[in-house]
């Protein structure tokens, strides 16, 4: 803070550096704006949020790391393939990182000139996983692309969230209306919820077989017991009070349910929603493992007999990837459709 | 009418509860905690049902919630997914109202209770205040007959609870309503109610019924200078006595036991 002193004016000058210090401070983290005038900051959680330039640094660090621990550090740029190798139409320029580390481990020309933290079989290094992404895109995995792998798992994921909420909400909302379907519901759910969907898997593949016929069913059941205990609580957060006022307004039954309850319970739906599909998603990758030709799960797992680190990793990377962008999409529509969240 | 509610298994909420109100008037209930004010306007609005004796409105028996009986609740009982209009349109949409002319309607109560321009708004970005003077003319646009208030005011700073004791007042006024008000403030009770019942509790029951001018007054003189004048302050000692009185009786009866 440049204040002038004794009734000295501000001039054009010190008034420039406070905008250029404000700028900055919003990247790199310097006091600013309401934070400026604040004396204790730590133990303020007001006054701590999440830096850019912090994040883009753990960004660059994770990447960073798995560069130079995969890197070969003093590979040869060009080596004499053998003639088999050559007659195979096999160049060195067209090697993956892997292959020129096969290649140059058995010959006399490069041994011991390289090194490198990570071996491949330990983990693929960047250019691999890279150049696999596209071969994977475009040739794709055992005659199946990365897109039609993607495509099996979100279907199985779409439709085991839409029939658990389809099945769900309304018996969760039964649950929260009705004591007779208290009663009833409360038993199976109170049983069949704690299971955990994974030890059910070589069950539902004995029973519906293998591929969406189990999966589907399998998701169903991981995302239901969520979305009924969502719906049951949803209802049971509506005050007395806007009930009432409801009814009092002239309101049927139905209405009632329809433009009260329904409504009100869209925060709780919604929080049920998200949690049930994050145990959709990961409870797919395991079903895709052990009961799918296809999906990410099932490409992942196909690649470790063959040693293929590099499809493991893209498989990872596009599970992990989606994940993320599935909770971003909720969130946006978390606040477009539940606006009045948290205020009030 | 006679009102006999136990709630739960022996506790008399109201006992013998008898009184006829004239259309047209403002009713204010009185009286400190636990005297089964709320409970009777729960009856009155149809939401519990006497365990004896009976209620009606016009000749005809009250047996539910109904539209001719509008309810403002303290707070909370507003829809935050629906915008302010939205709010106030509710009752005529419940109806299956015009659309346009329920649109018409909700700009016309929302410049009668000081709101105009803010239907667009969502209730969460409404103060306190005004989210009270939505609730009325959400009330209002069913065009009830009468107005039940559950400590309308309660949750309101005092300022802002001065001004709407006047709005309430000319919403009276104006559109000649009958109107029953609980409240715990004696000032509110007496600056309101043209006839003011002050209950006692354990059972509760109608202690006194008095018949006041102020609200009348309140129409055409300044509230401050009324709630000054000697006969409003004389008014509201005795009626503070008469509910200490009650108090000190129940902690005595407490320490007895």
């Amino acid at each position: 803070m440049s204040a002038p002193m004794g009734g000295t004016p501000i001039d054009q000058a010190s008034l420039r550096t406070n905008d250029e210090t404000r700028w900055s401070a919003s990247l790199f983290g310097r006091r600013d704006g309401a934070n400026n005038r604040k004396t204790v900051t730590f133990g303020d959680s007001s006054a701590v949020r999440s830096l850019p330039v912090w994040s883009l640094l753990a960004f660059v660090s994770i990447f960073g790391f798995w560069f130079l621990a995969t890197y070969a550090w003093g590979l040869p740029g060009d080596l004499q393939l053998s003639e088999s190798q050559q007659e195979a139409g096999l160049t060195y320029e067209s090697l993956s990182d892997k292959q020129r580390i096969a290649v140059c481990n058995g010959r006399e020309d490069c041994k011991g000139s390289f090194s490198q933290l990570l071996q491949p079989l330990q983990f693929p290094s960047v250019r691999d996983t890279w150049n696999t992404f596209f071969e994977l895109k475009d040739e794709g995995f055992r005659n199946v692309t990365l897109w039609e792998n993607t495509s099996a798992s979100l279907g199985r994921v779409i439709r085991g969230m839409l029939g658990g909420s389809l099945l769900g909400i309304p018996i969760g909302f039964a649950m929260g209306l009705s004591s007779r379907a208290r009663g009833f519901f409360d038993t199976p759910v109170e049983l069949l919820r704690p299971i955990p969907p994974l030890a059910l898997i070589p069950l539902f593949i004995l029973i519906f077989g293998i591929g969406d016929s189990s999966a589907v069913p399998l998701l169903i059941f991981a995302s239901l017991w969520i979305m009924i205990i969502a719906a049951r609580s949803g209802v049971q957060a509506a005050n007395l009070s806007k009930v009432r006022a409801a009814y009092s307004l002239g309101a049927s039954k139905r209405q009632v349910l329809l433009h009260v309850l329904l409504p009100n319970a869209l925060p709780e739906l919604f929080t049920g929603f998200r949690v049930a599909l994050g145990v959709t998603w990961g409870t797919l990758v395991a079903a895709e493992i052990v009961g799918a030709p296809d999906g990410l799960g099932a490409m992942v797992f196909a690649a470790r007999p063959l040693f293929r680190l590099d499809v493991m990793v893209v498989g990872i990377v596009v599970i992990a990837v989606l994940g993320v962008m599935m909770d971003i999409v909720l969130r946006w529509l978390e606040s477009k459709l539940i606006p009045w969240r948290g205020k009030g | 009418m006679v009102y006999d509610v136990p709630n739960g298994e022996s506790v008399h909420a109201l006992s013998d509860v008898s009184f006829d109100l004239e259309a047209g008037r403002l009713l204010t209930l009185l009286g400190p905690s636990g005297c089964g004010k709320t409970t009777l306007l729960n009856i009155l609005a149809g939401f519990l049902a006497p365990t004896g004796g009976s209620v009606s409105l016009g000749g005809a028996p009250i047996t539910g919630p109904g539209q001719e009986r509008g309810m403002v609740f303290q707070q909370g009982a507003l829809f935050e997914w629906l915008t302010v209009e939205q709010n106030i349109g509710f009752g005529p949409r419940m109806n299956h109202a015009n659309k346009s002319e329920t649109k018409a309607r909700a700009a016309e109560l929302l410049e009668i209770v000081g709101l105009g321009g803010f239907g667009d708004k969502r209730i969460y970005e409404l103060s306190g205040g005004m989210q009270q003077r939505v609730a009325l003319a959400r009330c209002l646009a069913n065009d009830p007959d009468v107005i039940l208030m559950d400590e309308p005011l309660g949750a309101l700073d005092a300022l802002t609870r001065e001004k709407m004791q006047g709005l309430i007042l000319e919403l009276w006024k104006e559109t000649g309503k009958t109107i029953i008000l609980v409240t715990h403030s004696v000032e509110e009770a007496l600056y309101l109610g043209d006839r003011v019942f002050v209950m006692a509790p354990r059972p509760g029951r109608i202690h006194s019924d008095y018949q006041l001018p102020f609200a009348e007054q309140g129409l055409t003189t300044d509230a401050r200078e009324l709630k000054a004048a000697p006969e409003f302050t004389q008014k509201r000692e005795e009626i503070l006595s008469i509910i200490w009185e009650m108090e000190e009786e129940i902690m005595g009866r407490q320490e007895a036991s």
